[in-house]
């Protein structure tokens, strides 16, 4: 058991205590006051205040000890993110200052530092794309989008970033007019990007991903990501959204990120009025992630 | 020519690290996981001179891996290299069975240098007797001989291995013997560490130290508590 686990059960087990007593203090006061109206009734009230007030108080002590350690492991995951490529680079460049290099491995070790230069660029951009769409007031630049060209686009920036095979994502392209939503596009960039780089990072050795793009209804598009992956624990679809978040599975190898991807696309989504959700069937089983927005009128 | 094991799930580190090691001369080996590690050292016929050991690995993390192979009695010269700088991370690091730590990022003229020393030292271990310039370095007290060169405590017919860590901790008491030494004085001379750290960390360290050297562990003699300060070691009490 951790610190804060033994620190949730303790909590739990005062307020489990506390309310005992509360309740027996009560029948107490019933039975000694139990033919004067007035002293009953205020007492039961004021107990039952005592009662609801533990009860919500522990609740949200639970709460903030659990976003805590979330805190945590972001702090954590963070910290390996940033620390990670920094070392790297400074370990080439090092080599570089000290040995004699062929050309041939110096070439190599300048493609090195520019991946790591942009897995850094990308940890940074997450986590101020974070603190931007944390802020409620803010405004969004609004212009047709086409979802279908915009998908194509981060299809091609996803293979080439990961290194993959063309066939490796698969888009099952909407025939017919474009699909046009209006919002920012560099946002709805960041949405297709994110959720794909999921599912490319969540699929293991053969990544086998399909995007479609469709109009479920006359007003509505969606971007549909599928990959079959590790999947998700069916208890934890909805909470993957949270700021922090990680999906936690036995046999789960650790997978590296910041817990914030999600929460960006989450915020981007309802910042357009819209919405995105998660299914799978469970553990190693894939999951599919949907992206709803409303149709722009043509 | 020695043989390092590179245990770093960061594909780019350890091919760096690799391609170092062999323009000094070493034949390294990389392992992207803590199982492949165990399985590599474990079941290997050659043997590995030094394991460079990064702590966040996917499934089994570094420190699980140094005090899996201290178990199975596998005393390996390990340097864990960790991004958590933290010194709480470098004890639990050396609790675990670890010979050095490096925080990343790391100085690569260090690094170097660092599996270096290891690796000497590994040999004067091999060599019996010890080399001419190494000074014999044993201390024998009651019945029981510390063997600094060899990294051995003999005492009441058993012998224990020790790590550099825990070698480095009895050099320190019986340099200071029958003086309370303090925990600070522990975490700054014998570990380098100045931070405002968990000194209780230290105290697991002695529990070690005193399951080699006591008849009772739980009745210590010679490595007593002082309270309020830290331990005292008295070879004749």
């Amino acid at each position: 058991m951790t610190r804060r686990q033994k620190a949730i059960t303790f909590f739990v087990a005062l307020c489990v205590l506390l309310v005992a007593a509360a309740v027996s203090l009560n029948i107490g006061w019933i039975l000694i006051t139990a033919r004067q109206a007035t002293p009953l009734v205020l007492g039961i009230i004021s107990f039952a205040l005592i009662i609801a007030g533990l009860i919500v108080y522990t609740v949200f002590l639970v709460l903030e000890i659990k976003r805590n350690e979330d805190h945590d492991t972001f702090i954590n995951a963070v910290t390996h993110e940033l620390k990670t490529p920094i070392a790297s680079m400074r370990l080439y460049l090092q080599t570089l200052q000290s040995r004699d290099v062929d050309d041939k491995r110096r070439r190599e070790f300048y493609d090195i530092m520019l991946a790591d230069a942009d897995r850094l660029h990308h940890t940074v951009e997450q986590v101020l794309k974070a603190g931007a769409v944390a802020q409620k007031t803010r405004s969004l630049a609004r212009a047709p989008v086409d979802m279908g060209a915009l998908t194509r686009e981060c299809v091609q920036l996803a293979l080439t970033r990961h290194h993959l095979d063309a066939d490796a994502i698969a888009i099952q392209a909407h025939d017919g007019h474009p699909l046009v939503v209006g919002g920012d596009p560099e946002e709805l960039r960041t949405v297709i990007s994110n959720l794909l780089d999921n599912a490319v990072k969540y699929s293991g050795e053969a990544v086998r991903v399909t995007v479609s793009v469709a109009a479920p209804a006359p007003d509505t598009v969606w971007v549909r990501v599928e990959d079959r992956g590790v999947g998700i624990p069916r208890k934890q679809l909805k909470r993957i959204f949270k700021r922090f978040y990680r999906v936690q599975a036995r046999g789960l190898r650790q997978i590296k990120g910041t817990g914030l991807g999600l929460y960006i696309v989450r915020s981007i989504a309802r910042a357009h009025g819209g919405r995105v959700f998660a299914h799978s069937e469970g553990e190693g089983r894939g999951a599919t992630f949907t992206l709803e927005l409303p149709r722009l009128a043509s | 020519m020695s043989r390092v094991l590179i245990v770093e799930d960061e594909q780019h580190i350890a091919d760096g690290l690799r391609y170092n090691l062999e323009a000094e001369g070493h034949d390294a080996i990389i392992a992207a996981d803590g199982e492949r590690a165990l399985a590599l050292v474990l079941e290997e016929r050659r043997p590995f001179d030094v394991v460079i050991l990064d702590v966040m690995l996917p499934g089994k993390n570094g420190f699980t891996v140094a005090s899996e192979l201290r178990a199975a009695g596998q005393f390996v010269p390990i340097l864990i290299l960790t991004a958590r700088g933290r010194a709480e991370d470098v004890l639990k690091g050396f609790e675990a069975g670890a010979d050095d730590y490096l925080p990343k990022p790391f100085e690569l003229s260090i690094l170097i240098a660092r599996v270096n020393g290891l690796l000497r030292r590994r040999r004067w271990n091999e060599q019996d007797p010890p080399p001419a310039e190494s000074p014999v370095d044993v201390f024998t007290f009651a019945g029981r001989t510390l063997d600094f060169g060899a990294m051995e405590v003999r005492a009441s017919g058993k012998s224990y291995r020790l790590t550099v860590m825990e070698c480095e901790l009895l050099r320190f008491l019986v340099k200071k013997a029958g003086q309370p030494v303090s925990r600070r004085a522990i975490l700054e001379e014998v570990w380098g560490l100045d931070e405002g750290t968990d000194t209780r960390a230290i105290d697991n360290f002695v529990v070690r130290l005193r399951r080699y050297i006591e008849d009772r562990p739980a009745a210590p003699k010679f490595l007593q508590t002082v309270r309020g300060v830290g331990y005292r070691f008295v070879p004749q009490p």
